[in-house]
């Protein structure tokens, strides 16, 4: 459950933006989180309305964007992707690779657009 | 209005984490982040590491739970320094609380800090706490497919402690599965397979502790 701590921090974040732009209230925000980065939509989700309950936010849009995994052979280089975790354990695609795969994305968890006013 | 902004959600995590990390790094103290499910051993490897090692090494422990000092208590017993965060509920620790634990231990002359994470093998992943290197712990009393149904944890961590290894015959836990895809995730990390109660293996564990304390103070 530590969506609710980063529900905090996505609000906070977005009312940094806000200050900056001198706006007052979130219509919409796009999050976007990695395959990996253990975020359970339907968690975040209810820990956001939770944090924005009662400010002049409720009822902001939370548009939650799943980035798949791209690994990276660590032999050949060969970049390739998976919808879900087990890609982690599969061979490489190119040279067979069973090990040692690096992950380009899936990790990420990002505030990539707010819509105010 | 629309406003593209593309920020680290965690930033305000990552920059005190970096901060703790130049505190700490800069008087040549290693930091590990200890990270398992509850009960997997933490404390009793912490227990095992600070009372062999207390000779050799000026060590410190925060320790982190939801509630009660227990678990400081015990560290505490060893002779070691100890600090308690309750997270009152939270489900990890962040770089926030360690930098304000930080205050209560005396940073003189200390060689390893241990951060003794809340038991959970999701939330803690998430949060850089500001240590050199994450630790995970398994215990053979546990799934042998840990690895593979929480992989960040073992993609991101330096080693790999499985403890309980005096259990193995009466459970089934299968020991080279539990390797195997913890390697595939992550090929550089280092696995230990001990026991606290028995003591066996702890042997190679702390040589790591010691190669990982002189990179430290080299770097």
């Amino acid at each position: 459950m530590h969506e609710m701590a980063v529900a905090e921090n996505i609000l906070a974040l977005a009312e940094e933006e806000l200050a900056r732009l001198h706006l007052s209230r979130l219509e919409a925000i796009r999050v976007e989180y990695g395959a990996l980065a253990g975020i359970v939509p339907e968690a975040l989700r209810f820990g956001f309305e939770a944090v924005v309950k009662g400010t002049a936010h409720e009822g902001v849009r939370l548009e939650l964007v799943c980035l798949p995994l791209r690994l990276r052979c660590a032999f050949c280089k060969t970049s390739f992707g998976g919808e879900g975790q087990e890609a982690l354990y599969q061979p490489c695609p190119g040279c067979g690779e069973e090990f040692g795969h690096s992950v380009e994305q899936g990790k990420e968890l990002i505030l990539s657009r707010i819509e105010a006013s | 209005m629309e406003i593209p902004v593309v920020r680290n959600v965690l930033e305000a995590n990552e920059k005190m984490a970096a901060h703790v990390r130049r505190q700490l790094g800069g008087r040549g103290i290693l930091t590990l982040n200890l990270i398992s499910s509850p009960g997997a051993g933490k404390t009793s490897l912490l227990e095992r590491t600070l009372h062999d090692l207390s000779g050799e090494f000026r060590m410190a422990v925060i320790e982190g739970d939801l509630q009660t000092d227990n678990d400081a208590r015990r560290v505490a017993a060893t002779g070691a320094q100890a600090v308690q965060i309750n997270t009152d509920g939270g489900c990890h620790l962040d770089s926030n609380m360690v930098l304000t634990a930080l205050d209560s231990i005396d940073l003189d002359g200390l060689d390893i800090l241990f951060i003794e994470n809340v038991g959970n093998l999701v939330c803690p992943v998430e949060f850089d706490c500001g240590e050199d290197a994450k630790v995970a712990l398994l215990s053979v009393t546990e799934g042998d497919d840990k690895p593979e149904k929480y992989p960040l944890l073992f993609n991101l961590a330096r080693a790999l402690v499985l403890n309980k290894v005096d259990l193995l015959p009466h459970v089934d836990f299968d020991m080279a599965r539990a390797r195997a895809f913890a390697s595939r995730l992550n090929k550089d990390l280092d696995i230990f397979e001990l026991s606290c109660r028995s003591g066996e293996g702890l042997e190679a564990w702390y040589s790591w502790l010691r190669t990982m304390r002189a990179a430290r103070q080299m770097a």
